[in-house]
């Protein structure tokens, strides 16, 4: 009896590796081709790939990073063509055309490609618009609990009065945080004279004592569970902790703000060059870039897209950053290897 | 007497003592299950909003995470018959026989054991990529064997200490060959320490984290699907998952004990 | 015929000792050697390793950072090994002399919570721990606290977390060597006068020196390197040698410093288990 049921058990757990099994071969793809990506995480809604999936019977095979080093590293330590679309932020997008890392990206395949506004297109870090597709962006802002703190908080510089010990979650991003060090000193984010380096660095080790988190995959659970009051964070995250909680509000800095704008890029070695260009224009319709920006609302360079979502993205600070905020902003560019040590150093001592 | 009283006193603290230390061990046990029954909506997931036993009916929509769930079976499985196999042929050749370097292959064997996963981890990252062994279900069976085989050495050799030739011996004189000899002598009697070996194999697959962060390539298994899920906040039906295959195991041993104890009575 | 055996025995040698050999020696070996030779390699402009001779990795790790990092593990670690120690024998102890005819079932619950997921489990730790968790909602709900308790994402988080990862890995040992314990010796100990206490002393943990030796070895050297325990309940805050270990292979592109710091682990490693060795530890039943 026993044995009959240890037999039992056995064929349970069989079948359920059965059933997962057979989900690790069939998703929604018919078997028309795959396609892997490899891109931040929180960013591409589960229900637009599947949607694309669906429609072209493409098979996704989906990898998350969250942070451009992590990113670079593990394109570099894979063999080439391990991953058909990488998600680089501006700066990243420089130093992969630099390395010779990208392949180009056929825009006349892209016929959607008019939805973009004109000015996204051919930005500085790619200037002849042949590497990258713009995809979302936004701005590195502050998020306040005002429940918890009732003090004005109005730049970077705040973020370093030690009233705040120990509130405070940063994005686990050492360009974004030291550059958010820097404009807090009326610096470029791109500093790269040591001797200006040397007071960023004093700067910002007084942060150590407010920081209690570094996270980059999801500050706002942070922010949303009560264990930070304050943060450095990307505005969507902003945007969706506001919804979970009121008493949370964003702040945009006084000194400029971190800009950042992501895009689609193609690898050297692709192997699935032409599905790789039919995702791409999926996510340019202007449906799908409306469906990701309802999930996760950062800046949306598609206008097509922006006309569907009307008032509530026009309207809400935190998904549509005001266009003086954009203005007042820098963003991160690629920098030598020498300075980057330096920043690299500020980094580890400020986290060990 | 007081003697009574303070033998009673004593039991109790060590009662209470070891009831606080279990539970403790089963604490996050306890959150894991409730939360799997939780019927929060939103990221991350953590505020209890009411009693669903959605979560295990979702689970079974999640392609991803059962296939992760599934290419640790997979990778589980392979790795604990080759192991097994490689492992108990390896301390039975090197428990008969003198060669040369067998202190060697004996020092190669701790490295593993001892060593922080973490080395384990990207010298096998370092190896695959220098030999461009495509990262994904290969590797990662390939880095499981690796950390596996000593354990089962080990474990058969534990039985094999003490263990009499002379019947072995027997079986050659009445004309077995070597093959039949091992197959029908020797293994019977190693069987526990193999039996011990595979399932320490086996279980140190399912969970491992670190070495097979580094060897996945894009792979996903499950340990590494849950480490994915904890940067967004890990959803229930992960909890689900958890709870299903917790169960699963506990009963498992709960008949298997049954048995072995049916069969001595 | 002694011939004969004679030959059959190099190649069932071979046969049953050379897959392992071969795997040892490509998956084990090879690859440490590799780890060994990046050390020494530098970068070029584009974060590729070349195998240009260098020293500089070494000098890195004498930063004054790294050393700080360093001692923080260790300390870590110990503490780890330390509370592991005397929360567990005690537990070892009454489980592993216990009467209860539910002895063995004692034993399984130790092992059964490590049949789930280590992830998830520590994860459980932060659903406990957090300013909005299960603890400050008991303990405010009771009115023991005003304002949540701040226990998440600190160092004795991490702590926490370690030892609750590696608390098998004391008890284990602790129970083998504890078992083997001669009631006699206990009861000839009480009878010729002894308190408890000095039975204690001089008896009971001079024998089970051997499992106090195991169970540390094994909670100390893990220890130095689960780094997903400092990432998820510490926060990013108490960054420990595997932290750094895998930030340099992922994120800070510098596989040969890397490298660097996993020989050097490596060799604190050996020199820990040499000590274990010395003391009179036996290096197989690390992993029985």
């Amino acid at each position: 009896m026993k044995k009959k049921a240890i037999s039992l058990l056995l064929a349970a757990v069989f079948a359920l590796s059965l059933t997962a099994c057979s989900a690790a071969g069939s998703s929604a793809g018919t078997g028309k081709g795959t396609l892997n990506l490899y891109v931040w995480t929180e960013y591409v809604p589960d229900s637009v790939i599947k949607g694309f999936e669906k429609e072209t019977g493409i098979t996704v095979n989906v990898s998350t990073f969250s942070s451009n080093e992590d990113m670079l590293a593990k394109v570099k330590a894979e063999s080439e063509g391990a991953f058909d679309i990488v998600q680089p932020s501006d700066y990243m997008v420089e130093q992969m055309i630099n390395q010779g890392m990208l392949e180009k990206i056929d825009n006349t395949k892209l016929t959607n490609i008019g939805n973009i506004g004109k000015e996204y297109l051919n930005p500085s870090y790619d200037p002849t618009g042949e590497y990258s597709v713009p995809y979302l962006g936004g701005v590195g802002a502050i998020a306040v609990n005002t429940a918890k703190i009732t003090d004005p908080i109005t730049s970077y510089d705040d973020l370093f009065n030690p009233k705040y010990a120990n509130s405070l979650v940063v994005l686990d991003d050492f360009r974004a945080t030291i550059g958010m060090t820097e404009r807090s000193m009326g610096l470029s984010m791109n500093e790269t004279d040591p001797a200006a380096l040397a007071e960023v660095k004093t700067k910002l080790l007084t942060l150590k004592n407010n920081v209690k988190l570094y996270d980059s995959d999801s500050p706002k659970s942070a922010l949303i569970s009560g264990d930070c009051t304050l943060a450095f964070c990307w505005s969507a995250e902003i945007a969706l902790a506001m919804e979970e909680n009121p008493d949370i509000k964003i702040v945009y800095p006084d000194e400029g703000a971190y800009l950042f704008m992501d895009n689609w890029c193609v690898p050297k070695g692709v192997k699935n060059y032409d599905e790789a260009m039919e995702f791409i224009n999926y996510m340019l319709k202007a449906e799908t870039a409306k469906a990701v920006s309802e999930e996760f609302p950062y800046l949306n360079p598609n206008t097509a897209a922006t006309a569907l979502l009307g008032s509530s993205y026009t309207d809400n600070p935190a998904k549509n950053p005001p266009a003086d905020v954009i203005a007042k902003g820098e963003h991160v560019q690629n920098l030598d290897t020498d300075t980057i040590a330096i920043y690299d150093a500020m980094w580890t001592e400020l986290k060990k | 007497m007081k003697n009574q009283s303070k033998k009673k006193i004593g039991k109790a603290s060590n009662t209470l003592y070891c009831l606080l230390i279990y539970l403790f061990l089963f604490l996050p046990i306890a959150v894991i299950v409730v939360n799997s029954f939780n019927a929060t909506t939103a990221k991350p997931y953590l505020s209890w909003k009411g009693f669903t036993l959605d979560w295990y009916i979702r689970l079974f929509d999640n392609a991803a995470l059962l296939s992760s769930f599934g290419n640790t079976m997979i990778i589980a499985a392979v790795n604990t018959l080759l192991a097994t196999c490689i492992g108990t042929l390896a301390a039975v050749g090197m428990y008969k026989y003198k060669f040369r370097g067998k202190t060697v292959i004996d020092a190669l064997l701790y490295i593993p054991v001892v060593i922080p996963e973490i080395v384990m981890g990207i010298s096998l990252l370092t190896l695959f990529s220098k030999t461009s062994i495509p990262r994904g279900m290969l590797s990662l069976i390939l880095a499981h064997i690796t950390f596996s085989i000593p354990f089962v050495i080990f474990n058969v050799r534990a039985r094999l200490a003490g263990y009499d030739n002379s019947v072995e011996e027997a079986s050659l004189d009445l004309g077995a060959n070597r093959m039949q000899t091992f197959f029908r002598i020797t293994l019977p009697v190693l069987a526990p320490g193999i039996g011990g070996g595979a399932l320490l194999a086996f279980t140190l697959s399912l969970d491992d984290v670190i070495i097979s962060y580094f060897t996945n390539g894009q792979t996903m298994t499950f340990p590494l699907k849950v480490m994915e899920s904890i940067k967004s906040g890990v959803s229930p039906d992960i909890n689900a998952l958890s709870a299903l295959i917790l169960i699963g195991t506990i009963l498992l041993v709960v008949l298997t004990q049954r048995t072995s104890m049916n069969k001595k009575g | 015929m002694i011939g004969k055996k004679m030959k059959a025995s190099s190649v069932s040698a071979a046969v049953m000792v050379g897959p392992v050999t071969l795997w040892l020696v490509f998956f084990v070996a090879v690859p440490l050697l590799y780890v060994f030779v990046m050390s020494f390699c530098s970068l070029d402009q584009n974060y590729n390793v070349v195998f240009h001779f260098t020293m500089e990795n070494y000098a890195r790790l004498f930063d004054i950072n790294y050393l700080e990092i360093y001692v923080q593990s260790l300390v870590i670690a110990f503490l780890t090994t330390v509370i592991c120690l005397v929360l567990a024998y005690p537990f070892s102890f009454l489980i592993a002399r216990t009467t209860s005819r539910y002895k063995a079932v004692l034993y399984m619950l130790v092992i059964i919570p490590f049949w789930t997921n280590s992830l998830i489990r520590i994860y459980g730790w932060r659903t406990f721990l957090g300013a909005n968790g299960w603890l400050n909602h008991v303990l405010i709900s009771a009115g023991i606290v005003d304002t949540p308790l701040d226990l998440l994402f600190s160092k004795g988080a991490t702590i926490l977390g370690m030892v609750y990862c590696l608390f098998p890995y004391m008890v284990m040992p602790l129970y083998t060597a504890i078992e083997k314990l001669d009631r006699n010796l206990l009861e000839a100990s009480a009878d010729l006068g002894a308190r408890k206490v000095t039975t204690y002393r001089k008896i009971v943990i001079p024998l089970t020196a051997s499992g106090i030796f195991s169970g540390s070895i094994m909670v100390f050297i893990p220890c130095l390197g689960l780094f997903f325990v400092s990432d998820i309940l510490g926060g990013g805050n108490s960054d420990i040698i595997g932290n750094l270990i895998e930030r340099q292979f992922q994120s800070g592109n510098n596989w040969p410093l890397g490298s660097a710091l996993s020989i050097i682990l490596i060799a604190v490693t050996l020199l820990l288990v040499k000590l274990y060795q010395k003391c009179g530890g036996d290096l197989e039943s690390l992993g029985v």
